[in-house]
């Protein structure tokens, strides 16, 4: 049932979870696909050869090259660099500040708990990707605009879910029990809520992940995230709508890139939430 | 009299991939047309699997009949088409009416569901039905409850409303599976009348499945004893209950909580010392509901208690559900806001030197928990847990925790061992035992102990009413044993407090309230008790109070 | 009909939740570094018109006095002038609700069509084929970029087979129909996966709950057990989800309506951002988070429809 009754012969239960192994192996490929990018990569992302402008998938460029003659392949294999790091740090920041505000508001209780909570429903009240291009308008186009975007926006999730849950824990006899033995208030939330409503922040970490990604590709396709010419599968996708009617393959793979790494987050959120019995 | 309903060499097993267990080994019973079988046995005796098996519902598609043979009224029906035989000629209601009625249909819908299909009625003729149904099974205002929901009631009236939905489909046989037990006594009482009168009224037969030999010695005719997954005996209800063939009935009949202890009736203590607990006035409200423009409602669950508690006492605090014993239990362990009156523990006031009191409280009162898995936190093992308590309380060297938790699961009879178990690897009986060692690990000077042995299987529950009696007895323990059942207090407690919305009716030593109540409502909650004497009938069926009939 | 007196009470609840949208909108636009009356009006704005805006929203003021103007003049209908389109912001976004909408509820039909057989398919099948397959293209569902998607479709349909136009939005009723089928499937496409998953499992959960065995137990054959007890238990959390997702489903119609360039508030939101419109943005954004508001209190009112248990 937890994740801490892993037994020694876990790769015996590995076998039993192919969710588990599914997930990691597709999240384990996309990290060594990034830190191998310059040595699996067969060209230079960026280079541009007029002589092989928008050439189908061959044998020599096995995913076609683009417009500007760039190997679409090795542009997909890069990106794997900057869409993982948005997904990561994406992800990080509202995970930390989200929970800190959420454990605070459930422990404290009372007006600091109202406070954040009002706050929580007005930013829920936007549209999340609304409310990230408005604050990207304020601070300019780019990903480190895209980082503070998700930091001062993605938090209320975590911190609703933390709060949520402390709140549910709060009121089980186990909590109830840990006060009447006579535990300091830091105590019963740091050691006994804290981490059993951790498990379930960890299950949304990787559906949040998939969020995250498909959020920044989605801002760096609107022009207003990554900017060109870096590879990033989202500014590819939008780089490749004028070539739409001759050029099929610039569109798809950097999306099929996408669409896998976002569903090896999702088996791994699965499995995760089947191991630690999370129910959403 | 023929055979109604005839199983014969029935097993059942669980199979996945090379893995076969069995689950049910030849079992074979005869229900006879107009009778009240009793089915009893523990959690996982397969008493529920068997009559699941019966109308062709297993729980899961890993269960496999091997052999055996089920006969309605001589017809061999297991493997054939059950549609027309459930519902039909063999109706069941559960234990959980809350969850088994569906909660966003109107209870009229569903009887006239059953009447369509098995009757054929238009919509017309099938309200008029339904009313007749609800009237029968003692709704006061059936064509209110026709166009009403499941959750509108109480826990008693959803039953009778199950119990209406499966008549609908005039069934001969009513399988009814643990029909009671998460009712109050004096529900459950009016419930088995019921039920009796339907089966007079109707010529149903009847198969009762409960765990408590009580209730079948009340409503029976016949007994039969299931235990992993095998009937160990079966019988006439008198001469099973008076001449018990097999060691596991008789271990049932001597852990049910009716029968007189052979050291029943624990003396009282004289009360020369000043009391541990002082009570006066004691009010706790919760604020419910309501809130913007429409007010706030407050439930008074705890009206002007006053209560005082000797040192090495053995108090027994019994309540219907709603009665306030929990939320009493808890005000007094300063776990809750009191909104009115005072409580003082040994001598220090809670309700005015909060902070003192508390830390005097931490040390020396302690509480064990109605659901032993909830009360211990999932991801600590229960050495953990212990040596959690330990280090808090300050008073055992560091070098001797572990000696410690050692002591406490002895005295507990848990194997040293468990100490690196976490809870979800133990069974209901043990966690009670780690959650009542993590109690005695604060060396309290009173235990505090929640409906604490509610959740457990009868003969669990005397093995853990038995620890209490000698903890108490050894140490000089005081207990307060919070319970919903008058039995198991009488056997355990010198002194018992009956509660009834939030006020204390009756408080007394317990062979005194026990045998002599001064109050209606205790006699009546004495009555509503079903004795494992078929001799002491039960009493109940009184006309319903509007209180019982809503929430 | 006093489970529906919340609808009376919600208005008033929303006060708090309405003021805080107006602060976030308006300090969004006061936080950009410069002379706000320069930054609302263009770079190249006359002095006449700056000293017109100045006086209008009270700019020589402290923030708290330009805050109350901002309410002010919200109150008369007033979002300020687009610099991009020369015309009043409100007007402007008048225009482009339509389109929005339309996708918006495309979106939400189109889905539902798509889900609840593919669950029902799914949690009736459990374990077979059909339920593996409906299971693995709904979780990678869930990781489809709406953009690539849209694209990937205008290729297939719009270029391969050439049954749709490629983008834009037309005059007439059938002409815009015809123009919102593939910007409206993107969306479907995209909510019905997470639609199908949340169904697929309140389903399983209902055909193995206690109402659907005591059901089984009254002899209903097993299609009266699935639709009249297991789908309607089942939709009421799927309703909740929706509402919880409204906010992702109109930020999808952002991206969706510059792929296939829709003109809806999207889309005039993407171009006010890069034309520096600041009015603009300002005054869609509000229009979202109002839209977002009232969507979930139009939940509320289906959740305590569909659930007799529910009281708010």
């Amino acid at each position: 049932m937890t994740a801490t009754t892993l037994s020694p012969r876990w790769s015996a239960r590995f076998g039993r979870r192919p969710m588990l192994l599914t997930g990691l192996s597709i999240l384990g490929a996309f990290v060594a696909m990034a830190l191998l990018a310059p040595l699996v990569a067969p060209y230079d992302p960026i280079f541009q050869d007029a002589a092989v402008k928008l050439q189908p998938p061959s044998l020599a460029h096995p995913f076609g090259t683009d417009n500007f003659g760039r190997d679409v392949l090795s542009r997909v294999i890069w990106g794997a660099r900057i869409d993982l790091q948005i997904a990561v740090i994406g992800v990080i920041f509202p995970f930390l500040i989200g929970t800190g505000i959420g454990t605070i508001a459930g422990f404290f209780g009372g007006w600091v708990d109202t406070l954040f909570m009002r706050i929580i429903d007005v930013v829920l009240a936007f549209p999340f990707l609304v409310l990230m291009l408005s604050i990207i308008a304020i601070l300019g186009p780019g990903l480190g605009s895209f980082y503070i975007a998700m930091a001062l926006v993605g938090w209320v999730s975590y911190a609703r879910l933390i709060r949520a849950q402390i709140l549910v824990l709060k009121t089980q006899d186990f909590a109830v029990a840990a006060a009447s033995l006579g535990f300091s208030r830091l105590r019963i939330m740091f050691r006994h809520l804290l981490p059993n409503a951790l498990a379930g922040s960890l299950v949304f970490v990787m559906s949040d992940a998939v969020l995250v990604l498909l959020n920044g590709a989605a801002i760096s396709y609107l022009g207003l995230g990554v900017q060109p010419p870096v590879a990033e599968w989202g500014v590819m996708v939008a780089e490749a709508q004028g070539f739409i009617t001759q050029a099929w393959w610039i569109t798809l793979f950097p999306g099929l890139a996408i669409v896998t790494l976002a569903f090896g987050f999702s088996l791994t959120g699965d499995a995760l939430a089947d191991l630690l019995g999370v129910h959403e | 009299m023929s055979a109604h309903l005839e199983i014969a060499g029935l097993s059942v097993a669980f199979r996945d991939h090379q893995e076969e267990r069995p689950l049910l080994e030849g079992v074979s019973l005869t229900l006879t047309r107009g009778e009240i079988l009793g089915l009893v046995g523990e959690s996982g005796s397969g008493k529920s699997l068997l009559c699941r098996t019966v109308i062709g519902l297993m729980p899961s598609r890993k269960l496999h009949v091997t052999e055996g043979s089920v006969r309605l009224d001589g017809d061999e029906i297991l493997g054939r088409d059950m549609g027309a035989i459930r519902g039909r000629r063999i109706g069941m209601i559960f234990q959980n009416p809350t969850s088994h009625l569906d909660p966003v249909m109107t209870i009229g819908n569903q009887i006239r569901e059953g009447l369509a299909r098995h009757k054929g009625l238009d919509d017309r003729a099938a309200r008029a039905e339904a009313i007749s149904l609800l009237t029968q099974v003692g709704f006061p205002d059936p064509a209110h409850a026709f166009a009403s929901y499941a959750h509108q009631f109480s826990g008693g009236m959803r039953q009778r409303a199950m119990i209406a939905v499966a008549l609908a489909c005039d069934p001969e046989i009513l399988i009814a599976d643990e029909p009671t037990t998460a009712l109050d006594v004096t529900v459950q009482a009016q419930i088995l009348r019921l039920l009796m009168e339907l089966r007079d009224r109707r010529g149903l037969s009847i198969i009762l499945i409960t765990h408590d030999l009580g209730v079948v010695a009340q409503t029976c005719d016949r007994i039969a004893v299931m235990r992993h997954g095998k009937v160990v005996e079966t019988g006439a209800k008198r001469a099973l209950l008076a001449e018990p063939q097999h060691a596991y009935t008789r271990e049932l009949i001597a852990s049910h909580p009716s029968m007189p202890h052979p050291e029943d009736a624990p003396e009282t203590h004289p009360h020369d010392r000043r009391p541990i607990f002082e009570i006066d006035g004691l009010d706790v409200s919760f604020p419910m509901g309501g809130g913007f423009l429409t007010g706030h409602r407050e439930v008074r669950a705890v009206k002007g208690v006053s209560l005082r508690i000797w040192p090495g006492e053995t108090v027994g605090i019994v309540g219907e559900s709603g009665s306030g014993k929990s939320t009493l239990a808890r005000a007094m362990l300063g776990l809750t806001r009191v909104s009115g009156g005072d409580i003082t523990f040994d001598g220090s006031v809670l309700t005015k030197e909060r902070d003192k009191t508390l830390k005097h409280l931490r040390s020396d009162a302690a509480m064990v928990f109605q659901d032993p898995f909830n009360s211990l936190n999932p991801r600590m093992t229960v050495g953990q847990t212990l040596a959690e308590v330990l280090r808090t309380q300050g008073e055992t060297p560091r070098g001797r925790i572990a000696a410690r938790i050692g002591e406490l699961l002895d005295l507990v009879g848990l194997n040293r061992s468990f100490a690196a178990r976490r809870p979800r690897s133990l069974s209901g009986g043990q966690c009670q035992r780690a959650g009542i060692a993590r109690a005695l690990a604060v060396n309290p000077r009173v235990i505090i102990a929640d409906e604490c042995v509610a959740a457990l299987d009868v003969t669990i529950q005397a093995q853990i009413v038995d620890l209490f009696r000698d903890l108490t007895r050894r140490t000089g323990l005081t207990l307060i044993f919070i319970a919903h059942d008058l039995a198991i207090v009488r056997n355990l407690c010198e002194r018992v407090v009956v509660m009834r919305h939030g006020e204390i009716v009756e408080d007394g030593p317990s062979a005194r309230v026990l045998h002599r109540p001064e109050r209606s409502y205790t006699a009546a909650l004495i009555a509503a008790i079903p004795d494992i004497n078929p001799d002491r009938p039960l009493n109940g069926g009184q006309p319903l109070t509007q209180q019982e009939y809503a929430t | 009909m006093r489970r529906y007196r919340f609808v009376l009470v919600r208005p008033f609840q929303l006060i708090p939740v309405l003021f805080g949208i107006s602060v976030i909108t308006f300090v969004l636009v006061r936080l950009i570094p410069g002379d706000p009356a320069r930054i609302l009006l263009g770079t190249r704005a006359t002095p006449t018109a700056i000293a017109n805006i100045r006086a209008q929203y009270g700019l020589d003021e402290p923030i708290w006095v330009q805050y109350l103007y901002f309410l002010k003049n919200l109150a008369a209908g007033e979002m300020g002038k687009s610099t991009l389109y020369k015309v009043d912001t409100l007007k402007l976004i008048v225009t482009r609700i339509e389109p929005t909408l339309a996708l918006v509820v495309a979106g939400v039909v189109l889905a539902l069509v798509i889900a609840v057989p593919f669950a029902a398919i799914s949690a009736r099948r459990q374990g077979t084929a059909a339920d593996h397959a409906i299971r693995i293209v709904s979780t990678a569902g869930i990781g489809f970029p709406s953009f690539w998607l849209g694209a990937m479709l205008i290729i297939l349909f719009a270029v391969r087979l050439d049954w749709l136009p490629v983008s834009g939005y037309g005059d007439s009723l059938g002409d815009k129909l015809l123009h919102l089928i593939l910007p409206g499937l993107t969306i479907a496409l995209s909510l019905s996966a997470v639609i199908t998953r949340s169904l697929r499992a309140g389903m399983i959960a209902g055909l193995s709950s206690d109402v659907a065995v005591a059901a089984r137990a009254r002899g209903m054959p097993e299609s009266v057990v699935f639709w009249r007890h297991v789908v309607p238990n089942a939709l009421v959390p799927t309703v909740n989800l929706l509402a919880i997702n409204v906010g992702w489903l109109i930020g999808g119609t952002v991206v969706v309506e510059s792929v296939f360039a829709v003109p809806g508030l999207g889309q005039l939101m993407v171009r006010g951002i890069f034309s520096r419109d600041y009015m603009v943005v300002q005054g869609v954004a509000l229009t979202f988070a109002v839209a977002t508001v009232l969507i979930n209190f139009l939940a509320d009112v289906v959740t305590v429809a569909l659930d007799p248990r529910v009281e708010l």
